[in-house]
């Protein structure tokens, strides 16, 4: 039945891989989502070096670490989009590279960057995502229509992509990526762009998604969403895991009780303050 | 020695970093580089390549000189006494006419790059750096660009024709004098034409809101681009025409930009007391006055307008789209695009084809080509007495729907080759299977319902009144069947979904491709329309042809059944010879 069940935590400095049983992580029925000793090397350079866990219907799997830590590597390799090195992403107990087509029928993907086609217009790309997915025309329109209204790009269906802010592309990605009623939503900084309220919405609609059972991998950089939303956290650093298990059992185990103590600890080196007091320092100083 | 090396250098770099000159550079770098339109991914061949491209031209016609001029050559065709400057009107009228096509095609290509846009706003006006600083820079940069390109463009002929045509010649004073006279007309023709076409920019842009110019500026440029083929077209027939000597005919030439040119050529060669040349030659250098001025007017107007007022203008938001006739996108769907995936592909690319500027600029172009093309052909066998109604049809006549499919299928494939924003393509990453025969599929569609979706009602229509239902029919089905093969063929090594692969690199047997649709074209344009005419006149023609037709499809599809499996798989991103 896969992995057994644990939480993973290496502390920086003692070089020590902490492995603790985990309760909440427990195998209650088949993963949805499960990566298995995940390696990416680009030519000799590892991206992503032994990534394993697992997803199971209604959790929220936060991913996160600093740039250049394999994230968005593990993204599209989860999607498919890059094949790995070593190791297997299985969906439903199978290797997705088995059937993708199928997989990703189930899958909603919001990628990192708003990259959208200009001389389309929000309802139109939205309709080629729906036709593409193989959804009926009927459905999607309705879903579409519906959707443009709850994400108050309605009134702007008919303007192409172009034009849109980054807000609003980034909205309509996420239209995108749920459209289809997916199993699994993968989001790789989905808040990016957006204002305050579209940002509650999504924050609510990750709890609400995963109270429905579908799983949520959700990479980002903005802790204290990450902290509100997510039931499992996993730490990546320099594309190892440094701490993988639910957001409390990581927090009790670090000893640490916000998330910010506990990914600075785990990942940053630098005295974050020290840093920020030098930089005051060169842009104040005469010379 | 080395100190005042050091000291010029020092007082160089002091000079290079001065903010107005930082501004100059980096403007004329964006109107040789950057700029372009929303989601275009820039073509960047580096300024040596195309430095290369633009003087090309003036190198070849240079080199035929030296054939045309050479004094054996003239000896033997016992030419007596040579006046060059009567002798070389034609040649000179036809070094103008390049001239100003290639500064001409220049400033149709960097149109959106001319003016600054919103990229320089942003990263320059919350510095301290006043408006009228920007404004000069770029003007000043639209100079140098102006300058740099007519030195290019003309510099091969500046002392290669003069050398081709008087180098034989004891005189150097005339040899002088007539490289100074070809020079000058040359080189203010260049600049004529760039700042022609930097003027008309600025007015559209001074005159239309931004939402509208955009749109417009695209057919102002497909029209210009059919008058500048038209005139390159007919340079020979002008120079023959020159080459008569008649001032009757000379007067109807008037009206030619390119024959102001001339005269001014010929005013500076001691000609100016020919009233003909004289008068060319002033309306030369008002022209050249009034486009300089318009230039500039037309610059600080749209630069006040649109340029320091961009902040007013960024709320505005762009129309919204206005629903077009849905009806033949219905018969589409139901008809040739039944597939989901084929029908948002296609959708994609047709959408994409219409609406991004530096797409339909390339298909428009060859439009352009194939339009001015096809006037040429019928325009070279018009005489008086010419019948349009004859039977058999004229091969001229025959051949215009040919000439414009073949033309407008290789425009809108070369545009498949130009990617748009790249990025982006992770949907279609995503959703397309790599081993499938979808690119092809989609390509092949939008190939044949693109230029035949009104092409072949319109031949059918026009062969109808001009020879009947019967050559109708046969016309049109052969344009049918030969547009079929032509789509295949250039569909053979296909494998991608259009725009969303990065540019094919150039291959050493890319100049052999060129060749082969050049071969192509001359068996489009004039073989098949004799076939066409030889089974209108013959009835059983027809029999002969379609199987041969039939043949040429079956050999495409043999030739990719043999092909690699690796070498059919969709990509996205070009890394060997396989496509255009």
């Amino acid at each position: 039945m896969g992995l057994t069940a644990r939480s993973n935590i290496l502390i920086p400095g003692t070089l020590s891989v902490l492995t603790v049983s985990n309760e909440i992580c427990s195998l209650r029925g088949m993963a949805v989502l499960e990566a298995i000793a995940l390696a990416k090397f680009y030519g000799s350079v590892p991206a992503v070096r032994e990534v394993t866990f697992r997803l199971e219907p209604g959790q929220v799997l936060g991913y996160l670490g600093p740039n250049g830590s394999g994230k968005s590597t593990t993204v599209k390799v989860l999607t498919g989009l890059l094949q790995p090195t070593h190791g297997q992403v299985l969906f439903e107990g199978q290797d997705i590279q088995n059937d993708l087509v199928s997989y990703r029928k189930r899958l909603g993907y919001v990628p990192e960057e708003a990259n959208l086609y200009p001389f389309l217009t929000g309802e139109e790309y939205l309709e080629m995502i729906g036709t593409l997915r193989g959804m009926s025309h009927a459905r999607m329109k309705s879903k579409i229509s519906s959707l443009l209204e709850l994400f108050a790009l309605f009134p702007h269906r008919h303007v192409s992509l172009g034009s849109y802010s980054k807000g609003m592309r980034q909205r309509i990605l996420l239209i995108a990526a749920l459209m289809d009623n997916p199993d699994v939503l993968i989001l790789d900084e989905p808040l990016s762009g957006l204002d305050v309220t579209s940002v509650l919405i999504i924050k609510n609609l990750i709890q609400a998604f995963s109270a429905r059972g579908k799983a949520v991998f959700y990479c980002s950089h903005i802790l204290e969403v990450v902290e509100k939303v997510c039931s499992q956290l996993l730490i990546l650093r320099q594309g190892q895991v440094m701490a993988y298990g639910s957001t409390e059992d990581v927090r009790r185990q670090i000893g640490r009780s916000s998330l910010e103590h506990i990914f600075l600890q785990l990942v940053e080196d630098k005295d974050v303050a020290q840093v920020a007091s030098e930089i005051v320092d060169v842009v104040v100083s005469p010379s | 020695m080395n100190s005042w090396k050091q000291l010029l250098a020092a007082r160089w770099l002091i000079f290079s970093q001065r903010p107005s000159i930082l501004l100059l550079r980096l403007f004329a770098g964006r109107m040789f580089k950057g700029g372009g339109e929303l989601g275009a991914d820039e073509l960047d061949l580096g300024l040596g390549v195309v430095f290369i491209f633009l003087a090309m031209p003036g190198v070849l016609v240079s080199l035929l000189m030296f054939e045309k001029y050479g004094s054996l050559i003239r000896f033997l065709r016992g030419d007596g006494t040579f006046d060059p400057y009567i002798a070389t009107i034609p040649d000179e009228y036809f070094f103008i006419v390049l001239s100003m096509s290639v500064s001409c095609a220049v400033a149709l290509w960097r149109w959106n790059s001319i003016f600054p846009d919103r990229r320089d706003y942003a990263n320059f006006v919350h510095l301290p750096i006043s408006l009228t600083r920007i404004f000069f820079a770029n003007l000043f940069a639209v100079f140098a660009l102006t300058a740099l390109l007519t030195v290019v463009v003309n510099v091969a002929s500046f002392v290669l024709f003069p050398v081709a045509v008087l180098g034989s010649q004891p005189s150097f004073s005339k040899l002088f004098r007539f490289a100074f006279g070809h020079a000058v007309s040359v080189s203010l023709s260049s600049v004529f034409s760039f700042l022609a076409i930097f003027a008309l920019s600025g007015l559209l842009l001074a005159c239309l809101p931004s939402r509208i110019y955009r749109k417009v500026s695209v057919y102002v440029r497909f029209v210009v681009a059919l008058g500048l083929l038209a005139v390159l077209a007919t340079s020979f027939t002008v120079s023959s025409i020159l080459s008569g000597g008649s001032k009757l005919t000379y007067l109807r030439l008037g009206g030619f930009p390119s024959a102001w040119f001339l005269g001014l050529a010929e005013t500076l060669w001691g000609n100016g007391n020919d009233v003909f040349f004289a008068l060319l030659a002033r309306r030369a250098m008002i022209s050249l006055g009034l486009a300089l001025l318009i230039s500039v007017i037309a610059y600080s107007l749209s630069f006040r307008r649109s340029f320091a007022r961009i902040p007013d203008l960024a709320d505005v938001g762009p129309l919204p789209r206005s629903r077009r006739l849905r009806l033949p996108a219905i018969l589409l769907d139901a008809t040739i695009l039944r597939d989901a995936k084929l029908r948002a592909c296609y959708h994609f690319v047709s959408r994409t084809l219409l609406r991004s500027d530096a797409h339909l600029q390339i298909v428009l172009a060859f439009a352009a080509l194939g339009l001015v093309v096809a006037a040429q052909t019928v325009n070279a066998t018009y005489h008086p007495g010419f019948s349009f109604t004859a039977q058999p049809p004229s091969m001229a006549l025959l051949s215009i729907p040919y000439i414009l499919s073949y033309c407008l299928l290789l425009g809108i494939r070369l545009a498949f080759e130009v990617p748009l924003d790249l990025p982006a393509n992770w949907i279609f990453k995503l959703w397309i299977e790599p081993d499938g025969d979808l690119p092809r599929q989609v390509a092949r569609r939008v190939l044949l319902t693109f230029p035949l979706g009104w092409l072949v009602p319109l031949c059918f229509l026009y062969s109808a009144i001009l020879w009947g239902w019967l050559t109708a029919l046969l016309q049109t089905a052969l344009l049918i069947a030969c547009s079929a093969v032509f789509v295949e063929v250039l569909l053979v090594k296909f494998r991608k979904i259009p725009f969303t692969c990065s540019y094919p690199p150039f291959e050493s047997n890319s100049p052999l491709y060129i060749v082969a649709y050049l071969v192509g074209f001359v068996l489009f344009a004039t073989y098949i329309p004799r076939i066409v005419q030889w089974s209108i006149v013959t009835r059983w023609g027809i029999a002969f042809f379609l199987p041969l037709v039939l043949l040429s499809l079956i050999g495409t599809r043999q030739f990719r059944k043999q092909m690699l499996d690796m070498d059919k798989e969709l990509i996205f991103e070009e890394d060997s010879a396989s496509g255009f």
